[in-house]
């Protein structure tokens, strides 16, 4: 397993480091070889706009998913895209299929193993897609289209019950926490994290108190 | 040569198609690199293949589902840098967002009058920029939350505090992204709860009567069944 770590330390941190470059390399080479700058002072504007939404996410989506992704899914998730809707949907169901259990390292290699398929799948699909690009919005029937903004409350609906087929009690409380929380009106990105900490403190409670029952009656 | 000629040229197609070949690359590495692992703790052949099968089949349908925002994105900022920007860390919505930010701060709109090459070369600035966060924190902080976690687990509580956290964690989290659709309108929470019910449905069958493909495929028909149902709905 330690080798496993490292492995994935080393690729993970190879492939996203290149990754960074390529990042930064096509906007200076447009800029200062091609000469199209469109000055600091207006890339700075619109980046702060743009960070002002996003930039909190940067630190919290990679902590907050590291328990179930552990180090080599961390690796491929952040480098693919596609976190809630696609990665995590696929460590659950590769998990509940194989029958191993979240935060383990069988866990993790099953959730890479299936994070990393997801993965080649997704660009399969995608390239082609984007290669044909508009085309394609003039083939398929506008009566489908319509269906698919419920794409995401049908991908997530589902993965909730997955587990909720375990631990029911907790799969209705994840859900009406959910539900309270995003109607709250508080900042778009603690409220994610926030139902975490509800429902892991919650858990973590009844577990005590289960166990001083346990106890109790030895 | 408008904004939008600019962003079919060329030079955005190969940085485009560098990332791409890249992500590729890495999913190929930690598929092999997963895959012997596996081997190592004593996992199944038959387990390694279930888990990458039904890795692929749940892809299908998040990969259809952003199509249409990835295709509105092709309008507004030309094929190759919607393909870099879905292809890699970024959601479609957030992109589109920080599309319009940039044409905003600018005072243009995009694909429209005004979006010469300098323009589109600060959506490029902004959107890159903004996808590397992600990556950055990944690149640096993954090795310190890899000794946090070795640190717990190594504590007689931490194997059992680590399961609660990372089962709950998942619950939690799917629970509000499901809470925050359903709060969207009827047809919405309509879809959830068809999604919920069929995806139960699906477990109770393939665990009670054993059959192992139907776990794998309970994803994918659940979220097939929920969008028919949704089209007879609305």
């Amino acid at each position: 397993m330690q080798e496993f770590r490292n492995a994935s330390h080393k690729w993970g941190k190879i492939t996203l480091g290149i990754a960074i470059l390529i990042s930064f390399a096509l906007p200076i080479y447009i800029s200062f070889v091609m000469g199209y700058h469109p000055g600091f002072s207006l890339i700075l504007n619109s980046f702060l706009a743009y960070a002002a939404v996003v930039a909190i996410v940067w630190f919290l989506e990679p902590i907050m998913y590291f328990p179930v992704l552990g180090v080599s899914g961390t690796y491929v998730a952040f480098f693919t895209g596609n976190i809630s809707n696609m990665c995590l949907p696929a460590v659950a169901s590769c998990q509940e299929a194989v029958g191993v259990k979240p935060g383990t390292d069988e866990g993790e290699i099953i959730g890479t193993l299936g994070i990393s398929a997801a993965s080649l799948v997704n660009k399969i699909i995608l390239i082609p897609v984007i290669l044909g690009g508009l085309w394609l919005l003039t083939v398929i029937p506008e009566s489908v289209q319509e269906v698919f903004p419920f794409v995401l409350p049908a991908i997530f609906g589902a993965v909730l019950a997955q587990f909720a087929g375990k631990f029911p009690l907790y799969g209705v409380l994840a859900l009406v926490i959910g539900i309270l929380i995003n109607a709250a009106p508080i900042p778009l990105f603690t409220k994610n994290v926030l139902c975490i900490i509800i429902l892991v403190g919650i858990m973590l409670l009844i577990g005590k108190i289960r166990n001083k029952d346990n106890t109790a009656s030895e | 040569m408008t904004g939008m000629d600019f962003a079919n040229s060329p030079v955005v197609w190969t940085f485009a198609g560098a990332i791409i070949v890249l992500v590729i690359f890495q999913a190929i590495k930690f598929l092999s690199l997963s895959k012997k692992a596996a081997r190592d703790v004593g996992i199944s052949e038959t387990d390694i293949k279930r888990a990458v099968k039904t890795g692929s089949i749940t892809a299908i349908g998040p990969s259809i589902g952003i199509i249409i925002v990835a295709v509105s994105l092709i309008s507004l900022i030309g094929n190759p840098l919607t393909m870099m920007r879905i292809g890699v860390i970024g959601s479609a919505p957030i992109e589109s967002m920080g599309a319009q930010l940039s044409a905003q701060s600018a005072g243009v709109t995009l694909a429209g009058d005004g979006f010469s090459p300098e323009i589109f070369n600060l959506v490029v600035w902004t959107l890159c920029i903004g996808g590397a966060g992600w990556m950055i924190f990944t690149f640096f902080a993954t090795p310190y939350l890899s000794r946090i976690q070795t640190k717990l687990t190594s504590k007689p509580k931490g194997e059992y505090l680590m399961g609660i956290v990372a089962s709950g964690a998942m619950i939690a989290v799917f629970g509000s992204l499901t809470g925050a659709e359903m709060i969207k309108g009827a047809p919405y929470i309509f879809t959830a709860i068809v999604a919920i019910i069929s995806s139960l449905t699906f477990n109770y069958i393939a665990n009670k009567k054993g059959i192992n493909w139907l776990k794998e495929w309970s994803l994918g028909f659940s979220i097939l069944i929920s969008l028919v149902a949704v089209y007879f709905f609305i």
